[in-house]
C-alpha cells in the first residue's frame, strides 16, 4: 500500500512518516502543495494524506488542479490545524468527508488509515 | 350699514386669505389691507409694551411712536371696546381716531387706530370692530405660527444633532464591528499556528506511550502521561478560546432542533462515568419532566457536560451528584447539584467571569482553562436562559438553569 503526504511541517511529517511506516506502508513525502501535485501526476497511491495550508499551491487549489487536469484521484484524508467550520464544509464540497483536525490522536488516525485501505 | 357690511366682509374674507404672509412684513400686509376698507384713514397698529402702546406698523409710514395719553389707558382698563376721540392737533393723529382694543379671549394685547379728518359714524365702527377681531386672531394666530415655527426649528436643530451622533456611534460600531472581525481573524490563526506544533507534541508523546518503538520504564511512562495531559490542557485552551471568540462575535451557529433531554443527560452521565467511578461519587438523575424540548444538541450537551465535569472534579471521593429536571411556571428548569466543596459567596460575581480559577485543594491537579463557565453561561444565553449559582463554602454547589421558551 502506497501513501503520499503532504505536509509542510518537518515535524509533523516526520510524525505521520514513523507511525505510518511502523504499520508497513510505503509511505512517499511531499512538502508542499506542487510537489504534492507532481507526484500523484507520476504515482499511483493508494492514499493521500492532505494539509490544507501549504506552500506554493494550497490542499484546495491542489484538489482544483488534478480536476482540471483530469487526474485520478485516490482516497483522501485531510488534517488540518485548520478548526474552523468553513474548511470542513468546502472539504464536503469536494466530496472529502473525512477532515480530521489538527492534534490528531493517533490510535484514531491510524485506524481511519487502516479503514480507507480496506485493510 | 348694510352696504359697508357686505363690502366689509369681501375685504375681510381678503384678510382671512393671508396664508401667504408669512415673513416680517407680515403687519404691513395685513395693515395694507385693511387700510382698503377706508382708504382715506390712516391706520396704526399699538402693541401694549409696559405702560406705552409702541407703534408697531402705521400706514403712511411714521418713525416708532408711542401713546401715553392718560385718556387712552383709561378706555384701556375700561369695558368699552372702542372709543373715538377727537385731536385739535397733532403730529400723527387727525381730527378724529378711532381706537379699537385687540384682544384674545379678553386678554388685551394693542390697540388698532383709525384716523380720519372726517367724522367716524357708527357704519365705520361696526366694520373695523369686526376687522379688529379679526386682525386679533390673525396676529396672534401670526405669533403663535413663529413660536410653533422657531420650536420646530429647535427640534429640527435637535434632530440633526441626534443624527450626529448617530452617526459617530454608527462610525464607531463599523470600526469596532473590524475590530471584532480582525480579533476572530487573529485567533483563529493563533489556534491555527498552535495546533500545528501540538500535532507534534502529543502524537510524538503518544506515540511513545503506546510503546510502538520500544518499552519505557515506570519514569519515562508517566513523564509521557504528564506531556499528553499537558498538551490536551493547551489544546482544550485553545478549542475554548475559538469558542468563546465565536461566541462574543456570535458567529457560533445555533441549530436548536426538538430533543428529548432525558435522552441527552444521560449521554453525558455516560460519557463522564470514567471520572466519577473514579472517584466514587454517586450520579443521580431526577426526572420530573417527561418531554420535548426545543434546544441546540451539541451545545446543550456542551452546557452540560460543562457543569457535570465541574462538579465532578469540585466534589471529593464517594460524594454525590444530582441532576434535576423539572417545569415550573411553563419553565423548563435544569439544576446540577453537588455536596463538593462550594463556593465562596464573595466569589460568586465572578464565577462566571473570564479566566477565573478558585485557588484550592480539589482543583491542584485538575487541568482548567477559566473559560469553562463564562462559555456556559454564553451557552445557555444563547437558548435565552438563565444560569445562577447557590452555594456555600464546603456545603456543595447547585447551578440552576431557567429556559423560559423552549419546551415543547
Amino acid at each position: 500500500m502506497n501513501i503520499l503526504v503532504i505536509e509542510d511541517n518537518e515535524l509533523n511529517m516526520k510524525l505521520f512518516n514513523d507511525i505510518l511506516k511502523y504499520l508497513n506502508y510505503n509511505v512517499d513525502c511531499a512538502y508542499d502543495g506542487l510537489e504534492g501535485f507532481n507526484k500523484i501526476k507520476e504515482n499511483n497511491y493508494n492514499l493521500i494524506i492532505l494539509d490544507i495550508q501549504l506552500p506554493k499551491l494550497n490542499g484546495f487549489d491542489l484538489l482544483d488542479k488534478l480536476k482540471t487536469e483530469n487526474i485520478k484521484t485516490p482516497e483522501i484524508i485531510i488534517v488540518s490545524a485548520c478548526a474552523m467550520d468553513c474548511d470542513k464544509q468546502k472539504a464536503k464540497e469536494y466530496n472529502i468527508d473525512t477532515y480530521i483536525t489538527k492534534p490528531i490522536d493517533i490510535k484514531n488516525f491510524l485506524n481511519i488509515v487502516k479503514s480507507k485501505l480496506g485493510a | 350699514m348694510g352696504n359697508l357690511n357686505s363690502k366689509t366682509l369681501k375685504l375681510i374674507n381678503k384678510i382671512i386669505d393671508f396664508d401667504d404672509i408669512n415673513n416680517i412684513k407680515f403687519y404691513e400686509k395685513i395693515l395694507l389691507m385693511v387700510s382698503k376698507i377706508y382708504p382715506k384713514a390712516t391706520l396704526a397698529i399699538f402693541f401694549c409694551e409696559d405702560v406705552r402702546f409702541n407703534l408697531k406698523v402705521s400706514n403712511p409710514k411714521y418713525k416708532p411712536f408711542s401713546i401715553d395719553k392718560e385718556d387712552l389707558y383709561n378706555f384701556f382698563n375700561s369695558d368699552n371696546e372702542y372709543e373715538v376721540v377727537k385731536y385739535q392737533k397733532c403730529d400723527f393723529f387727525k381730527k378724529n381716531t378711532l381706537f379699537i382694543k385687540l384682544s384674545i379671549q379678553d386678554s388685551i394685547f394693542g390697540l388698532l387706530a383709525l384716523s380720519a379728518d372726517d367724522d367716524i359714524n357708527e357704519d365705520i365702527v361696526e366694520a373695523f370692530l369686526t376687522v379688529s377681531k379679526i386682525l386679533s386672531y390673525k396676529i396672534k394666530d401670526y405669533e403663535l405660527n413663529e413660536v410653533f415655527k422657531m420650536q420646530l426649528r429647535a427640534m429640527q436643530d435637535a434632530i440633526a444633532e441626534k443624527d450626529d451622533a448617530y452617526s459617530v456611534i454608527k462610525k464607531q460600531h463599523k470600526k469596532l464591528q473590524e475590530i471584532d472581525k480582525t480579533k476572530s481573524l487573529f485567533l483563529a490563526n493563533i489556534s491555527h499556528e498552535l495546533r500545528t506544533p501540538l500535532n507534534a507534541i502529543i502524537g510524538f508523546s503518544q506515540a511513545l506511550d503506546s510503546q510502538i518503538f520500544g518499552s519505557l520504564n515506570d519514569k519515562q511512562g508517566e513523564y509521557i502521561k504528564d506531556i499528553q495531559i499537558s498538551g490536551l490542557h493547551l489544546l482544550g485552551m485553545i478549542n475554548e478560546i475559538l469558542d468563546l471568540s465565536k461566541l462574543e462575535s456570535n458567529a457560533m451557529k445555533f441549530c436548536p432542533v426538538e430533543l428529548n433531554p432525558a435522552v441527552v443527560i444521560n449521554e453525558v452521565i455516560n460519557i463522564l462515568e470514567p471520572l466519577y467511578k473514579n472517584k466514587n461519587i454517586s450520579v443521580v438523575f431526577k426526572n420530573e419532566f417527561d418531554g420535548n424540548i426545543y434546544a441546540d444538541n451539541q451545545k446543550f450537551q456542551q452546557i452540560l457536560y460543562n457543569l457535570i465535569s465541574n462538579a465532578i472534579k469540585f466534589t471529593p471521593q464517594n460524594g454525590k451528584i444530582e441532576i434535576h429536571q423539572l417545569v415550573k411556571d411553563k419553565k423548563y428548569i435544569l439544576k446540577i447539584k453537588d455536596n463538593g466543596i462550594g463556593i465562596d459567596k464573595k466569589y460568586h460575581s465572578k464565577i462566571f467571569k473570564k479566566f477565573v480559577h478558585l485557588n484550592n485543594v480539589y482543583s491542584k491537579n485538575q487541568t482548567s482553562t477559566g473559560l469553562g463557565l463564562t462559555i456556559t453561561k454564553e451557552l445557555v444565553k444563547l437558548h435565552k436562559g438563565k444560569i445562577t449559582l447557590e452555594s456555600e463554602l464546603n456545603k456543595g454547589s447547585c447551578f440552576t438553569m431557567e429556559f423560559s421558551n423552549i419546551i415543547r
